[in-house]
């Protein structure tokens, strides 16, 4: 009996302060008339300092504040290993058996070791990425074009890197006119086409989820943008699995013999 | 009539919400429906063979991603229209 009427005073206690927070916004909006910031210039990064000619935006900061918050978590994750995982190093070892599935399965078991680096680094880079964006006052670096196009550009730079590497320089050049010579500008075009369409996809997920919680923050504050957000945590988390998925494909494409019958 | 006396940033506004909210409705329309026929026929494989449910499951994900980037391109356009449009300044001078 006890426990059902604590349940339930906890329950009045959310929904009042819920309500309570939602009719302060309204009243806050109605009599001093505060104007949200405009959609474009939430969405846009600033420029906060420049070196000489270069201009550092509020992206690369929060990229800075993401790579710090990286770094010191893995060194104490790293100084405390156990024999027997403990809750994070539990999480952590998943984490690395689920990459490794993915590399076996899209490049091959052989040599999953040499491609485990590169496709962990998109993984983590971009999961984290994308959930920056919830903490108030940062913004995530992937609603910036830059930072997918750089990614990309490094997809499409490792896809020739391990070919050559493990197939050699002559086979790995054989395989873009390997039925016929017709399908080698197919090939470089779509070798193109892939990077582009990576960095967009990347790109426009995170910045119409972001800009729907702008709008739904014009609307109402404090309460219509939170559903929002929470389904922006899996949209985040589940296009970093599918960049990571896509550049194993790619890589896997080049490192992968052709299935000569 | 003289063309230069209409209001042609008025216009030019109302020309591209015209054209940006029915564009979107039809470039999310067609691959929804493409996602919707590659979800279903993944689901009919798996239940077919369920043991086959884990390369099923990785082939539908990466062709879901795959016609999830045409709705993607089309958002872009459609955002660059809206916020960013490179004829602004050719249309409107200044």
């Amino acid at each position: 009996m006890k426990k059902i009427n604590k349940k339930n005073i906890s329950k009045i206690l959310f929904l009042s302060l819920i309500l309570a927070m939602a009719l302060i916004s309204f009243q806050l909006r109605k009599t001093q008339g505060i104007e949200p910031v405009s959609v474009a210039d939430e969405i846009s990064p600033q420029v906060i300092f420049t070196i000489g000619p270069i201009q550092v935006t509020s992206t690369v900061v929060n990229t800075w504040i993401m790579m710090a918050l990286l770094t010191i978590g893995a060194y104490f994750l790293g100084r405390s290993l156990n024999i027997r995982p403990r809750m994070f190093q539990n999480a952590i070892e998943w984490l690395f058996e689920a990459i490794r599935g993915i590399i076996t399965l899209y490049i091959g078991e052989t040599k999953s070791s040499l491609f485990f680096p590169i496709v962990a680094t998109f993984s983590i880079f971009i999961a984290t990425s994308n959930l920056l964006g919830l903490i108030p006052g940062l913004s995530s670096p992937t609603i910036d074009i830059n930072t997918p196009l750089a990614i990309a550009l490094i997809v499409f730079i490792s896809v020739p890197y391990f070919g050559i590497k493990t197939r050699g320089l002559w086979k790995y050049l054989k395989h873009y006119v390997q039925p016929i010579f017709i399908m080698l500008p197919i090939e470089i075009a779509s070798e193109i086409a892939r990077t582009f369409s990576l960095s967009f996809r990347l790109f426009g997920n995170i910045m119409g989820e972001e800009i729907i919680i702008a709008i739904l923050f014009l609307i109402s504050p404090f309460i219509l943008p939170v559903p929002m957000m929470l389904f922006s945590i899996f949209t985040g988390v589940l296009q970093a699995y599918i960049f990571t998925l896509l550049s194993c494909v790619y890589i896997g494409g080049a490192v992968k013999a052709h299935t000569t019958s | 009539m003289d063309l230069s006396t209409l209001p042609w940033d008025k216009i030019f506004v109302i020309v591209t919400i015209l054209v940006a909210g029915p564009g979107i409705v039809i470039g999310i329309t067609f691959p929804a429906i493409g996602q919707a026929i590659v979800a279903l026929s993944g689901l009919k494989a798996i239940s077919r063979q369920p043991e086959a449910g884990d390369k099923i499951n990785s082939i539908v994900l990466l062709s879901l991603a795959m016609l999830e980037s045409l709705a993607i391109y089309v958002l872009a356009v459609v955002l660059i229209l809206v916020f960013a449009n490179p004829m602004r300044t050719f249309i409107l001078g200044n």
